[in-house]
């Protein structure tokens, strides 16, 4: 348990909790890599307690979901749910796929995009 | 863990009603959903306040799709906001974005300026859309181009947003477009 952990709480009283105490106060990601695009995945095993919210953020993803379909589905902010994905990434709870970030000079993604496009 | 899943990203730009949720609708795999981005008065730039309560926060909605193109990748059609002076938002989605389509209304064409501009001083690759949704266009490609200021290796296209094949066919022209400008 690092000092960004906490081990759960008083689950009946959960959404009375602001939401920036959820997060230890934090206000950005620490990976900035986190784009609005990235996808993530529950990986198994990872049976740390979690706080409802959190629990509820893991449910949405037991098969690869963006941070933005994350945040569309809780009705939550996309910078608190960054954030929240970020937490749960720290604790080995939630895998990363590829940032979208470097894809824009990416010629074999190009490539990939383009053929889905024209067998659409 | 890295790598097995990748995202791509496109932005669906263009001026108020040019049809930006439509396209996405058309082509989108799910119905189109909708995320919010909170900014703070510190994010919006101080000249432009309007807006923004008296708490200083504004919430700015997005609406977006997504295209699964292969096993591995996933591409997400992330319209911008309806206001253009959220350039604060419009920096998150164009970074690391494949570009942009562009949407045109050709009875309002200066509503996109603002897109085309932004665009352009970024260098993200985009294509501009003419919207037909409205009717047969009255207007040349020429004729737009040349209202639009529109520099010759910007591809211009027409499509109806409405229609799945139509708004696809902009996409293609769009990574097309991308491709031509990867130096290799």
């Amino acid at each position: 348990m690092t000092d960004d952990s906490w081990d759960g709480g008083d689950e009946t009283e959960a959404d009375l909790v602001p939401l920036y105490v959820l997060v230890n106060g934090r206000t950005a990601p620490r990976n900035t890599d986190l784009d609005l695009a990235t996808q993530v995945i529950a990986l198994p095993g990872a049976h740390v307690r979690l706080e409802p919210v959190y629990r509820q953020l893991v449910d949405l993803c037991a098969d690869w979901i963006s941070v933005a379909e994350i945040g569309a589905h809780l009705h939550r902010p996309l910078t608190l749910t960054k954030v929240m994905v970020d937490v749960l990434v720290e604790q080995g709870v939630l895998g990363l796929g590829a940032p979208a970030q470097d894809t824009g000079d990416d010629r074999d993604l190009l490539l990939a995009v383009l053929a889905g496009l024209e067998r659409l | 863990m890295n790598g097995e899943r990748r995202s791509a990203k496109v932005v669906v730009a263009g001026g108020f009603g040019t049809g930006k949720t439509t396209f996405v609708g058309a082509v989108s795999e799910i119905p189109p959903l909708t995320t919010e981005e909170r900014l703070t008065a510190a994010g919006v730039g101080v000249d432009d306040l309007t807006g923004l309560d008296e708490k200083g926060t504004t919430t700015v909605a997005l609406d977006f799709g997504r295209i699964t193109v292969s096993p591995e990748v996933v591409l997400y059609l992330f319209g911008t906001p309806g206001q253009d002076r959220f350039w604060f938002v419009w920096d998150e989605l164009a970074q690391g974005a494949i570009g942009a389509v562009v949407l045109a209304d050709t009875r309002r064409l200066d509503s996109s300026f603002p897109a085309v501009d932004y665009f352009e001083r970024r260098k993200v690759p985009f294509v501009v859309a003419v919207n037909r949704f409205f009717g047969e266009c009255r207007y040349s490609a020429d004729e737009i181009r040349a209202a639009m200021e529109l520099p010759p290796e910007v591809p211009l296209t027409f499509c109806d947003a409405r229609e799945r094949e139509s708004a696809r066919d902009a996409l293609v022209r769009l990574v097309r477009h991308a491709l031509s400008t990867v130096v290799t």
